[in-house]
């Protein structure tokens, strides 16, 4: 076998034991690696109805086919389990050495189940795998267990991912880390954590063959010089950052918990100014040659990592405009190993129900609106799950729940995870991909906004015809994470599909076509789905926070603009058609049968409270 | 440009360029034409001039070893002296990119922007537009799909020079005169200057015209804000430019002028040529439409954003 080793380890935490098995060709094809396998072993692994707490929960490690083949951007691996956060699928993506280390241990997919006595990490090293204890790590911030980690196994070879304190206690969207890099959204982190498991630990030398290696190496060597060309200068001259002040200007940044979608001070903020004043270095993941990160380095003199998701987050729509606080709470982030979106959308839920006379517990701590000190101080509550922090580490939808009264209303989630920053009232296709998407509130299982920023449609309306938009991007986001490739390379392809198939071809030697990459990217969506309705999934789920259907957007260039209950059914009508579910959004028998899933359907039933 | 009374359509026009054709002999005029002073500037300088309000690619055509003032366009040579306007249209329409082209000589000192852009907004439903004044058409003032390039090589080859008998073998559209009155009243636009008697009398109508027409027909020019973002703000040091262009001007317009005010963004944000934005990049009116045509006509008062056209995060 080419591309894959056809190999899967299983480690049962509960009784300390390894198994290895076969993962047959067929599956590999079907679903490629990254998230399309994940998506499959999930499936299978994780009992119907598990609580995503419990031991039964699977958290699922997935190699692809690209990595290690020196094509750009391709060192990356997927996480995937039942997510705390919403109860559905939980899918993430990480990326840099230990994503080559995974793929050299000779292993396609990790699948941990059950739970640790006590506090161990896991040690992978080619065919050798070891349960170790890891209470001495416990508390300690993800780079530092790596550290650790590193200089206990004697071999710098080895490549670790861990969680911080957010992960050991169980925070709904605790991370789980790598070399500065996170397997961020749905909480993976919290899975772990309840695992007793601190780390994994990577090491191999087993190269994996490539059926046509001249073949690739001319595909990589013309994707490579294509990745250093101005569709990628955004990405290699300033990084996500760029999208804070462009966003304010096109009235689509999230303000205030969405009270707004400008930011008076989007200029002291934007990753223009942070370019300026706070730039360090520039830092990439493993084989990549856009090379996105950006460091900044704050007044203290500690370099901080900043992407537009965190900058956003725990800045504008916490109402936040000092550069200096929004890198301090980065860094507190990542120390705990928390994913920065939900603690940013989780803080101005809080903040919003303070400055409405709920939970006066936020006025003791100073944590309101513009207020620096208070999110500084909630983050370390919320890693440890101290005093209101207990309350924070369930994310805004289960905190809601809690203090009652109108705080849902103001909790802007889907399905239980925070909004990204893009407002869908001004995005209106994204709105759609938002809505629909099995992760919840979710920017890169698809790329809808991209329709909105072409010009082909008119982003400030939405209609039914955005419905086979979005499901293509969500088709075009599958296959590129299952191969698996950067999103910020996928421009530099001229033709995807077609460019896609030839180097699967040549990697695999399987004769790839354009349409069966299409198809393989409609299967993953359509098992996530399946996936999501065997848990509970309910056509409700499939929607957007009220606020965003009520109140339209108060100022700049889309002021009066807002999105309708009708506009939204009508796009997700479309979806439906375009997916070719039933009216209601299920997932048919007859569907499943085209798509060859080789997954059994299933019955819609709700477990539990998720 | 001498502008008058008329309608301006420059929306839907395709990509299009200019050719001017220098590499005329002047042998009645007794020296080079491209050379003789015009309002204070050799008159080619001052024909590119008038042009570049309304193209960003100028092409002129000159003779092998011909002198020229320097001028703001790309120049290209005849392979062969003097084979007439048939051999300048070849050369000229094989080196621009765009789609049609305005094809003018070097002789002409009253262009007309509104004519041009009416020849222009007519091409779309053919391959060649060409003016007829005073029972004569007007081959040197008309525009040319480029796909008419292998008929007006093959008149080459045979020694065919007149580019009025490619006019029965393509889809031509003639515009009258009452159509041309329109704009230009008085046919000013084809008033050439073959002898010194001519260029006397170009040069004192000029000045009349300059003294009694231009400062209250010409139109005010259209001003338009460039607000940049991600790189290009990072590389321009500055967050937003103002630019004063031509009536009607468009996208491309804005494009040409930004990179001539901003040339650090040339060859990065904006094409090296600064006809167009580089790939990867994306330009928005106004924070609402993006737009990915650069024919789109500005109004003043519009705000343009350059973007990354990427917005991922």
């Amino acid at each position: 076998m080419h591309g894959f080793h056809g190999r899967l380890l299983h480690v049962d935490l509960s009784k300390g034991r390894p198994s290895w098995h076969d993962l047959p060709e067929r599956r590999l094809r079907a679903f490629l690696g990254g998230i399309g396998l994940g998506t499959s072993l999930l499936y299978e692994h994780a009992p119907p109805g598990v609580e995503p707490l419990s031991p039964a929960n699977p958290l699922i490690f997935t190699s692809a086919p690209l990595v290690g083949t020196n094509l750009t951007t391709t060192a990356k691996f997927a996480v995937v389990t039942k997510s705390p956060l919403t109860g559905f699928i939980g899918d993430s993506l990480s990326s840099s050495h230990f994503a080559l280390e995974l793929k050299r241990t000779g292993l396609d997919a990790v699948v941990i189940t059950g739970r640790a006595p006590s506090p161990v990490y896991l040690s992978i090293a080619d065919g050798h795998v070891e349960v170790r204890d890891a209470a001495h790590l416990k508390g300690k911030s993800p780079a530092e267990t790596e550290a650790a980690i590193r200089s206990a196994e004697r071999s710098r070879g080895f490549r670790v991912a861990a969680i911080g304190r957010a992960g050991e206690s169980c925070v709904r969207f605790a991370t789980i880390s790598n070399e500065g890099r996170h397997a961020g959204r749905g909480g993976a982190g919290a899975v772990m954590g309840s695992k007793n498991l601190k780390a994994i630990a990577v090491h191999g030398t087993r190269e994996t063959s490539v059926a046509n290696p001249k073949q690739v190496d001319t595909i990589v060597d013309a994707l490579r010089e294509r990745s250093l060309g101005s569709l990628t200068d955004k990405y290699r001259s300033i990084g996500t950052v760029a999208n804070l002040a462009v966003f304010d200007r096109l009235g689509t940044l999230p303000t205030h918990n969405f009270q707004r979608s400008t930011f008076d001070d989007a200029e002291a903020l934007s990753g223009e100014t942070l370019t300026e004043n706070h730039f360090s270095r520039r830092h990439g993941c493993a084989s990549c040659t856009i090379r996105c990160e950006r460091l900044f380095r704050s007044l203290r003199g500690e370099e901080q990592r900043l992407e537009y998701e965190t900058l956003f987050a725990l800045g504008p729509l916490c109402e936040i405009r000092d550069p200096e606080a929004v890198l301090e709470a980065a860094r507190l982030c990542d120390l705990y190993g928390m994913d920065t979106i939900s603690t940013g959308g989780t803080l101005a839920w809080a903040m919003e129900c303070g400055e409405r006379g709920l939970l006066p517990e936020t006025r003791q701590l100073g944590l309101g609106f513009g207020r620096p000190e208070g999110i500084l101080a909630a983050i370390p509550l919320i890693a440890a799950r101290e005093g209101i922090g207990a309350l924070l580490a369930q994310a805004s939808r289960r905190a809601a729940l809690d203090v009652g009264g109108e705080s849902a209303y103001w909790a802007m989630h889907v399905k239980g995870m925070e909004l990204p920053g893009y407002d869908p009232r001004s995005l209106k296709t994204m709105a759609l991909g938002l809505a629909v998407s099995p992760r919840g509130a979710c920017h890169n299982r698809s790329g809808a906004y991209e329709a909105d920023f072409s010009g082909a449609v008119d982003r400030l309306r939405g209609d039914r015809g955005r419905g086979a938009l979005v499901a293509a991007s969500e088709d075009f986001a599958a296959v590129l994470d299952s191969l698996i490739v950067c999103k910020f390379l996928r421009k530099c392809f001229a033709d995807f599909y077609g460019e896609a198939a030839d180097l699967l071809t040549h990697v695999t030697g399987w004769p790839a076509s354009d349409r069966e990459l299409r198809r393989i990217g409609e299967r993953i969506n359509i098992v996530k789905r399946l996936f999501n309705q065997r848990e509970g999934w309910r056509p409700e789920d499939d929607w957007l926070p009220s606020r965003l259907l009520t109140e339209a957007l108060p100022s700049g260039v889309a002021e009066g603009v807002g999105l309708s209950a009708s506009e939204l059914r009508e796009m997700i009508g479309g979806y439906y058609e375009a997916r070719e579910l039933d009216a209601n959004g299920f997932v048919t028998e007859a569907r499943l049968g085209e798509l060859e899933a080789g997954v059994e359907p299933c019955q819609a039933t709700r477990h539990g409270a998720y | 440009m001498t502008e008058r009374s008329g309608e301006m359509r420059t929306q839907g026009m395709p990509d299009a360029s200019a050719i001017v054709l220098a590499g005329g002999q002047s042998s009645r005029m007794g020296r080079p034409k491209a050379s003789l002073l015009f309002d204070g500037e050799p008159l080619l300088v001052h024909i590119v001039r008038a042009l570049s309000r309304l193209f960003s690619e100028i092409v002129v055509v000159a003779a092998p070893a011909q002198e020229l003032p320097f001028v703001p366009a790309m120049v290209v040579r005849d392979q062969v002296a003097h084979q007439g306007p048939v051999g300048g249209l070849c050369y000229g329409l094989k080196a621009t990119g765009g789609e049609c082209s305005f094809v003018t000589s070097c002789d002409v000192a009253f262009l007309n922007s509104r004519l041009i852009s009416y020849l222009l907004s007519r091409i779309p439903d053919c391959d060649v537009v060409v003016p007829h004044w005073q029972q004569r058409l007007q081959p040197l003032h008309a525009v040319y799909r480029r796909s008419v390039l292998p008929l007006l090589e093959g008149q080459l080859e045979r020694g065919d020079l007149r580019p009025v008998h490619l006019f029965d073998r393509v889809r031509t559209c003639t515009v009258g005169e009452d159509e041309i009155r329109r704009f230009d009243p008085d046919g000013l636009s084809f008033l050439n200057m073959n002898t010194p008697a001519d260029y006397e009398e170009a040069l004192s109508r000029w000045e009349r015209l300059g003294r009694s027409n231009l400062p209250s027909s010409a139109e005010p020019p259209v001003t338009c804000t460039v607000e940049l973002f991600g790189v290009a703000r990072l590389l321009a040091k500055t967050r937003a430019v103002s630019l004063s262009l031509p009536s009607g001007a468009t996208l491309s317009h804005v494009y040409a002028a930004l990179g001539a005010t901003l040339p650090m963004l040339l060859g990065r944000v904006i094409s090296p040529e600064g006809e167009r934005l580089s790939p990867g990049y994306a330009c928005n009116l106004n924070g609402l439409d993006f737009v990915r045509t650069t024919t789109a006509t500005i109004n003043s008062g519009d705000t343009i954003f350059i973007l990354s056209a990427d917005a991922g995060g």
